[in-house]
């Protein structure tokens, strides 16, 4: 099966934020709560930068590990999801994350922390598939639908590739060759290397 | 504006390096280590108390030679509501251990609430606790000897233990139960509001696990003690009395 994976081209990402706005606005994602995020280092400088991160559904991901209830779950093509019926919205996870990419409304009780809330793919959540509760809770369904994620499907320089990791590891190779920089993907190694 | 990138750069590059020391323990502790501690603890410690129970037996003081009034009502009523909080805080820490078991979700919802409201209490009462009762509470020259005999609780023979108001046995679980306390308070309030750096909230999650074991132990413990090993010791910090017989042995240096 294949294995689904992001990659953020730093050599072409413009941080217009497209990503993070079509991942806001297609997953009706609450204000405050950023699945996806641009970074941006050296702004205004030589040598300025960009990435867009979110989730990056890794290879023995920290966050299941530490998950005191077993809410977060990885399938079988990669793709890290919760279960936001199981979450008790504890935080380790983003304790754990490398990336940061768990975020966590505000709950009823006391200001507490809600169910944790990250990057799907778009690739829904464990209820049901293209059921209302799936929509509400998660979003969109789009690998289901067999469409890439909102944000890499948006990305207007094609900075962001989402999907098959052997796919997009060879279109990366092909650019790096093609213009000669940028060797290693950012975050490769630390969400899919080997511990 | 550029310093202060630089320094946020900093702050991401340390905690990238930081990262793996407490990650790898944090995963440990998660996955395997830390339910593995409660488990022991809350089985092994009552067994023991049990074959304590079974073979060496409980201490019964008669009436017969008086009374010593031992705890003032402010005392008692303080201690009834840091010994309820601290009960919840015990009961739904443990559900958030064994989290997995219990399936998570609301149930456990509940109970980090009521872990935080709990943590709240007890931090109100565990401060006037604290300053009645840290007079009696200095380490002592005889609480060594205590310490060596295990309070004399591993033999059934009746006779004088070193011990002040309160013995060795009691001032662990008082400084453990109050600056402990502050301690749990203290992290459990960063990881309740995620408020530190990720690599600093890891600590704190190894602190708070680590240390609640600790309680815990010493929760049941006290629970023993209170409850089944020295018979009348409940009622003692209910009425505020202590037999006279039983302040004569348990208590032996303290001037009534």
């Amino acid at each position: 099966m294949a294995r689904m994976k992001f990659l953020c081209d730093i050599e072409r990402c413009i941080a217009c934020d497209g990503c993070v706005i079509a991942c806001k606005e297609g997953n009706n994602v609450p204000v405050g709560i950023n699945r996806r995020r641009v970074v941006t280092i050296n702004e205004g400088q030589p040598g300025e930068k960009s990435i867009s991160i979110s989730c990056m559904h890794c290879s023995d991901a920290p966050c299941i590990a530490v998950c005191p209830v077993d809410a977060i779950y990885q399938r079988e093509d990669g793709i890290v999801l919760v279960n936001k019926d199981t979450c008790i919205g504890c935080g380790y996870c983003f304790m754990a994350c490398p990336f940061g990419a768990p975020q966590f409304p505000s709950g009823k009780v006391f200001g507490a922390r809600g169910a944790m809330d990250k990057c799907t793919f778009c690739a829904g959540g464990p209820a049901e598939t293209f059921s209302q509760k799936e929509r509400k809770l998660y979003g969109q369904n789009r690998i289901a639908e067999g469409k890439p994620p909102l944000c890499a499907a948006m990305c207007a320089t094609k900075a962001l590739l989402a999907g098959d990791a052997d796919i997009v590891a060879d279109i990366y190779r092909e650019r790096v060759f093609r213009r000669g920089s940028g060797v290693n993907a950012w975050g490769w190694s630390r969400a899919y290397g080997k511990k | 504006m550029n310093r202060f990138i630089q320094g946020l750069h900093a702050l991401f590059s340390a905690t990238v390096q930081d990262h793996k020391t407490w990650l790898s323990h944090m995963i440990y502790f998660q996955e395997s280590l830390g339910w593995k501690l409660f488990l022991a603890i809350i089985t092994l410690v009552p067994l023991m108390f049990l074959a304590h129970y079974l073979f060496i037996g409980p201490r019964r003081f008669s009436h017969q030679k008086g009374l010593v009034f031992f705890f003032s009502v402010i005392t008692r009523f303080i201690h009834w509501i840091a010994a309820i909080s601290f009960t919840f805080l015990v009961i739904t820490g443990l559900m958030v251990i064994f989290a997995r078991s219990l399936g998570g979700g609301g149930l456990v919802l509940q109970a980090r609430h009521w872990h935080l409201v709990s943590a709240i209490v007890f931090s109100l009462s565990a401060l006037p606790m604290f300053l009645i009762w840290v007079k009696d509470m200095f380490p002592a020259p005889y609480d060594i000897e205590w310490l060596f005999m295990m309070g004399g609780y591993l033999s059934k023979e009746t006779r004088p233990i070193p011990a002040g108001k309160f013995n060795a046995g009691q001032k662990m679980w008082f400084w453990l139960a109050t600056l402990g306390g502050g301690v749990m308070a203290w992290t459990g309030w960063y990881i309740y509001s995620l408020g530190a750096p990720t690599h600093s909230l890891r600590l704190f999650v190894l602190i708070h696990g680590y240390l609640a074991a600790v309680l815990t132990g010493f929760f049941i413990i006290h629970l023993y003690m209170s409850l089944f090993a020295i018979k009348g010791s409940l009622r003692s910090m209910i009425t505020g009395y202590k037999p006279k017989e039983e302040v004569e042995i348990l208590h032996s240096r303290f001037k009534v």
